[in-house]
This record gives C-alpha cells, structure tokens and sequence, in this order.
C-alpha cells in the first residue's frame, strides 16, 4: 500500500476550508494567524501527541498557472493540507491526536467545512478519512523505526561518544563495570522530549579547518 | 510561517498534468515502489528524511458538501513533498545532478515541466510551482537522515555489547569493546544547532 513504507505511514490530507465572504479575516488568514503563534519545538501539540515523526501544515490559495500553452484555471475551494509522517496504523495515531490535543485541532479545523470536532473521536476519524488523499509513491530513509525508538538511538549516540572519549586507556575490569553501569543509566532515564534541539553541546572549536 | 526547522527543509510543489498523462506516470511510480535498486539513487542522496508524490485525479479533490462547491479542473494535479536536510540550492543542485533522469521520468508529464538540467530553468519552475508551509514540526529536528541511520547502527551495537557484557571475562570484554568502537565509530557524529551560513 503506497500510504506505508516499512512501519511508518505516511498521511495527506487535504480538508476545504470554509469559503465565507461575511468572514474577517477569512478562514484561511485565521487558520494562518494561529499557526503562526504555534510552537514548533517541545510544546508543539505533535510533540505532546504520540506518533509524529515530521509534520506540516499548508493552506493551498489555489493552484498555479505554470504558463501558456497549458490553460488557467483556479480552484473553487482553499484547502488546508496536513502532510504527515508517522508510526503505524492511522486510526490510532488520529485518535491519539484526537485524545492529546484536541483544543488545537478544534482551533485549525473549525475552518474547514464539516469538521465535526476531536471531542467524537470516531467522527472526527471518518472526517479526516474523507480528506485523505492516497500517497503515490512514499519514500522514507529509515522505514522500521519508531518516533521513541529514533529519539533513543539520538541519544545514545550522543552519550557512547562520551562514553568512549571519556574511557580511552582505562582496564578491562574497569571498563566493563562502567559500560554495564552506564547503558544501565541511561535506559533509566526519563524519554527524549519529541521536538527538543537535544542537549546544549558547545560545538568544538579551533584547528587547521578554521 | 517557515519552511525550515532545526534542519530539515519542508518543500512542497504542485503541478497541473494532463490526465492521460497521470496512468503513464502512476505506472512509473508503480515500477519505482516495486523495484528497490531503482530507488538506490534517491537511498544513496541520504539527506532526505520522507518524501512523497501524490497524484490528485482532477475529479477527486475531497468534497464534503455542506456548501462546498465541486471542482472543476481540466488538469490532474501532482502534489510533491519532500522533507530534506541542507538548503534549497543545495538539495535541488544534487537532484539536478544525480537524479536528473529520474526527475525527468517523474515530472516531464507536468505541463511546462522544462527538464531538470539546466538547473537554473529547472530551479525557475520549482520556485513557481512551491508553496511555503505554514507549519512545520519535526520530533528530531537536531538530526539530519545520516545522523539519524548512524544513531541506529550506534543503538544496535550497544545494545548487543550489553546483552553480551555479563557472560564475559574482562579480557574478552576488552576485545569485544575494540570491534563495538570499530563498528560505531564513523557514526559518532555531533548533532544540534546547524552551523550558519555566512
């Protein structure tokens, strides 16, 4: 099925958005103004829901008229379209988007005509689905891994560079303690924040490079 | 509104085809999905995270009614995605030159499509065609895709030395900890703020 690739879906959605004249300012600018003012690092509402790899929001004016001889022609409705790449089978990851930020799709969706609200989880499935648009062709670099998992393998390669920088010439004895001790530690800890920059490293200066 | 976070870039192009034109290209698409060492040139980019085409036959724009109008378009429309890491140039300068016939098979039914090479034309029709992402949201946006295959080959490797490192003598643990570091050591890259161009 085109919509995955390996493990991961990937999901297009193009919903109409309400075409009223007697609006101020149009649907369109109010979905754009508060996207605007919408965090795009740990406090993205796709950060606080489950299962988003890398996401977007578009508002679609109409298409585009590429030159003659092709004719001109316009659409008759805007379409706001939401491209996302996420884990897994698609009624979960939209109710979980349903259950966890329901407040900001109700604020971006309540433009688009027949949005019926997050709070009916399966109407507001059924909507999405009729918006959906099936993926052509879907290429993903990584296909088999999970948002968690991927944020986890980031920092563990942060951590075993510092690990191993940090054990050059110790003994055997010694170092075999401290790797069981520190890959204990570090699955001990709490779960990477989705939409973080990562730890602040101070990048390395100096050398022939600079 | 920004097509960029962290360092990732959210490009998104859309083109008219004429609908005959669109079973040439599903069936391309078709092909490309079925057989993967078509696919090693796009794999072998490595700085693109997901992308995707999809073709929206120009009687199925979604229409919910509730005073909507229906459509009516003489054109079919290819909707482009991509989510890529380094800058605009640079990622349509390498398609140019390592893709160029592949873009060519993917977009020569797109009207005025005018190639892929020269990369100045064929940068004017991207420009045209793009439109800007009002929201983009990535779960990683330190890491680019190579950081991203890296951490995973990292992750594996510590993940068996782990398993392993119990049963072993301090000695074996010694030689099995040289071959962990050999196996992760090109994978070892920094992540974070991307540098700036100047």
């Amino acid at each position: 099925m085109p919509n995955k690739n390996g493990s991961v879906y990937g999901l297009t959605i193009l919903s109409p958005i309400i075409d009223d004249d007697k609006a101020t300012p149009s649907h369109d600018l109010q979905i754009r103004d508060y996207l605007a003012h919408l965090s795009t690092r740990e406090e993205s509402p796709f950060a606080r829901a489950p299962g988003t790899h890398l996401a977007r929001l578009v508002v679609m004016d109409d298409v585009i008229y590429v030159g003659a001889p092709s004719c001109e022609e316009h659409l008759k409705s805007k379409y706001l379209i939401f491209e996302s790449n996420c884990d897994g089978n698609l009624d979960t990851y939209l109710s979980g988007l349903a259950s966890a930020i329901p407040d900001h799709l109700d604020a971006v969706w309540k433009h688009c005509v027949g949005y019926p609200g997050a709070a009916n989880q399966q109407a507001f499935i059924d909507y999405m689905k009729a918006c959906q648009l099936e993926t052509t062709f879907f290429f993903a670099a990584v296909n088999d891994k999970t948002v968690t998992e991927t944020l986890c393998a980031l920092r563990t390669q942060t951590a075993v560079a510092d690990f191993i920088a940090a054990h050059q010439g110790v003994d055997p004895a010694t170092l075999q303690r401290e790797f069981i001790e520190f890959v204990a530690h570090l699955r001990s800890q709490p779960l990477p924040r989705p939409g973080s920059m990562g730890p602040h490293r101070d990048i390395k200066t100096g050398g022939r490079n600079e | 509104m920004s097509n960029i976070n962290g360092k990732v870039y959210a490009m998104n192009a859309v083109t008219p085809m004429k609908p005959w034109k669109t079973w040439i290209l599903r069936t391309i698409f078709f092909v490309l999905g079925h057989v993967k060492p078509l696919q090693n040139d796009l794999i072998n980019l490595s700085f693109i995270e997901f992308a995707r085409w999809v073709v929206v036959p120009r009687r199925s724009f979604p229409f919910l009614g509730n005073g909507q109008s229906k459509e009516e378009l003489n054109y079919d429309y290819l909707l482009f995605f991509s989510n890529f890491n380094g800058t605009w140039n640079q990622y349509i300068d390498a398609f140019s030159a390592v893709l160029s016939k592949g873009l060519n098979l993917i977009w020569r039914w797109s009207e005025k499509f005018p190639g892929s090479v020269p990369v100045t034309i064929f940068k004017e029709y991207i420009a045209r065609v793009q439109f800007d992402t009002d929201y983009y949201y990535t779960a990683y946006p330190h890491a680019t895709a190579n950081d991203i295959k890296s951490a995973h080959i990292v992750q594996s490797s510590t993940d068996s030395l782990y398993l392993a490192a119990e049963e072993y003598t301090p000695e074996q643990f010694a030689d099995a900890y040289l071959r962990f570091v050999l196996q992760v050591q090109a994978h070892l890259g920094e992540t974070g703020e991307a540098p700036l161009a100047g």
